[in-house]
């Protein structure tokens, strides 16, 4: 595995959402000071899922099409997507966030 | 020239006459989508609406549904509203801000910049056969902006927006450029349909100062100051100008050009008419100023009067209404008003103001209803055989076109005078018959030269 920076906790702050250009592409939720890391690529069809809508049950809203993910399992809520996010490992260090991806892949 | 359906015989501007088929002949209606509303500048929203990257708002040029969107870079791109997969609508909200647009048929999906970015089943159905960057929105070729006003034109021959615009900027600049800040939109947007054809509405914000005395006479004997009714609250009237601003007026003048029309009454004080509330015309009179240093006396002064550009954006100075008269059909028009604001006008003035405009001219307005009335009866009446046959007369100060030499710009006349009428109708033949935009202004340069014998 190996750790990729991406920004710091003050970057990101509660509510929002943001692309990682790692390989394939990450994207990093700040959840009521929680993060939480899933794939960016929606798995119903193209779509930035860094650019959804967070929901008050720690899942986010496809952009374009509505599909729904939890942010915890990368589980697909509601059609039309029916395959889970890949999840990801998020760490903090000294206010700063990082994510844990498979060797060969990364920024 | 390509006059096919020989409108240019039912126009005679010279003589003061109009056939009323031009109201009802359905396909003059569907000439005038193609020649007339497919070739002019039309508005489309105001800035204040769609401050922020992704804030859209919907609307339409003629019949076609359109979505203004504000880009990322801030400029502004208008778009149909229509999926390019299977003609859908493809936003349905009146207005908002967004990252995309989906359609709800099958799910294409746009970016703010109209490209096509997303297509269910893109790999399985299409086998990544589709070009997507050939199924981008349909763009609005020409999107401009004047004062605050977003404009769009499909004809890329057309004159740019100033140009097409011609003397009314003039007339339009004492309404959007009183204060330093500018103006925005107060509130939403009153929608509603009147039975009636879009040229009724525009002719009569464009020319017809004539009816306000008469056919206003009853509202503005209910709206006027009236100490007595105080209810609960403040005496309806408090701080309004006590009489409408014809009865003091010290004579004034009547615009027409390039279909263009406006009028107004020249006023000592600077006094909005007697329905604008009694704070919003204390308001311009503390402003008065200020107003007079950007605009000049004239324009400052004037707090009244009816404005068309051509062909359906209507503005009422000092009662703040601007609307547009969407087409729908050749017996019906959708209104859409927007009550327009100094954006550095206090709070109170704000709220006063978005009463005082819906209680006169908002769907229920006393000062609407009047107008609306006399144009669905006209719009019945038409019904009639013998009714269609039969000549209007547009004749009110014919021969009395003049140029002024006091810096108040075009073709003018007494403000009682069909002078901007004739000019919206000969403009609209012009539209309707020429086949380029060369042809449509030589015709009106023509015109205009004749009425003031230059």
């Amino acid at each position: 595995m190996a750790r990729v920076h991406v920004c710091s906790v003050a970057d990101l702050p509660p509510g929002e959402g943001r692309r990682v250009d790692t390989t394939p592409a990450i994207a990093l939720f700040n959840v009521d000071g929680e993060f939480y890391a899933v794939a960016d690529m929606c798995t119903h069809a193209t779509a930035s899922i860094s650019e959804g809508y967070l929901e008050d049950d720690c899942s986010v809203e496809c952009p374009i099409h509505t599909a729904r993910f939890c942010l915890k399992t990368g589980a697909a809520l509601c059609l039309p997507a029916t395959e889970p996010l890949q999840t990801f490992a998020v760490s903090v260090e000294d206010g700063e966030v990082y994510v844990e991806v498979a060797q060969g892949e990364g920024a | 020239m390509d006059d096919r359906l020989n409108v240019r015989t039912m126009v005679d501007a010279k003589k003061g006459k109009i056939k009323p088929a031009i109201y009802t002949d359905p396909d003059i209606y569907q000439l005038e989508l193609e020649r007339v509303f497919a070739r002019s500048w039309l508005f489309l929203a105001h800035e204040s609406m769609i401050p922020k990257a992704g804030d859209f708002f919907t609307t339409y040029m003629g019949e076609d549904p359109i979505v203004v969107v504000r880009q990322k870079d801030g400029s502004i791109e208008a778009f149909l509203n229509q999926c390019r997969h299977r003609g859908m609508r493809l936003c349905h909200a009146d207005g908002g801000n967004t990252k995309a647009f989906t359609c709800a048929y099958h799910g294409w999906a746009y970016g703010l910049d109209g490209g096509l970015t997303s297509v269910p089943l893109e790999e399985q159905a299409y086998r990544n056969k589709l070009d997507k960057s050939r199924w981008g929105l349909t763009r609005v070729p020409r999107v401009s902006t004047y004062k605050g006003l977003v404009f769009g034109n499909w004809d890329n021959e057309a004159p740019d927006l100033e140009t097409y615009m011609g003397d009314i900027a003039w007339y339009l600049d004492g309404f959007l450029d009183r204060r330093d800040g500018g103006t925005e939109v107060l509130g939403g947007v009153h929608k509603w349909v009147i039975e009636c054809n879009w040229k009724f509405a525009a002719e009569q914000f464009c020319s017809d100062q004539y009816h306000a005395p008469y056919t206003h006479a009853s509202a503005i004997q209910v709206l006027q100051a009236s100490p007595a009714n105080k209810g609960d609250g403040k005496p309806l009237g408090d701080g309004q100008t006590p009489r409408p601003v014809w009865a003091d007026a010290l004579g004034g003048v009547q615009f027409g050009g390039n279909g263009h029309g406006s009028a107004f009454f020249f006023t000592e004080k600077p006094d909005a008419n007697v329905w604008v509330d009694g704070v919003v015309s204390a308001y311009f009179r503390d402003t008065y100023a200020e107003a007079e240093a950007r605009l000049g006396k004239v324009r400052a002064l004037r707090l009244a009067g009816h404005n068309t550009m051509f062909p359906t954006l209507s503005w009422l100075n000092g009662t703040q209404t601007l609307r547009v008269w969407h087409p729908r059909g050749p017996n019906q028009i959708e209104v859409w008003a927007f009550c327009i604001c100094d954006r550095d006008a206090p709070v109170e003035v704000k709220d006063a103001l978005i009463k005082s405009h819906a209680r006169a001219f908002g769907p229920a307005g006393f000062l609407e209803q009047d107008d609306s009335e006399n144009w669905v009866e006209v719009q019945k009446v038409l019904q009639g055989h013998m009714a269609r046959k039969t000549d209007f007369c547009v004749q009110m100060g014919l021969g009395f076109e003049e140029r002024r030499d006091d810096g108040i710009p075009g073709v003018t006349n007494y403000t009682f005078a069909e002078t901007a009428a004739r000019g919206f109708y000969q403009h609209w033949a012009d539209m309707m018959s020429a086949e380029s935009w060369e042809e449509i202004n030589a015709l009106s340069a023509a015109y205009q030269k004749e009425l003031v014998h230059e």
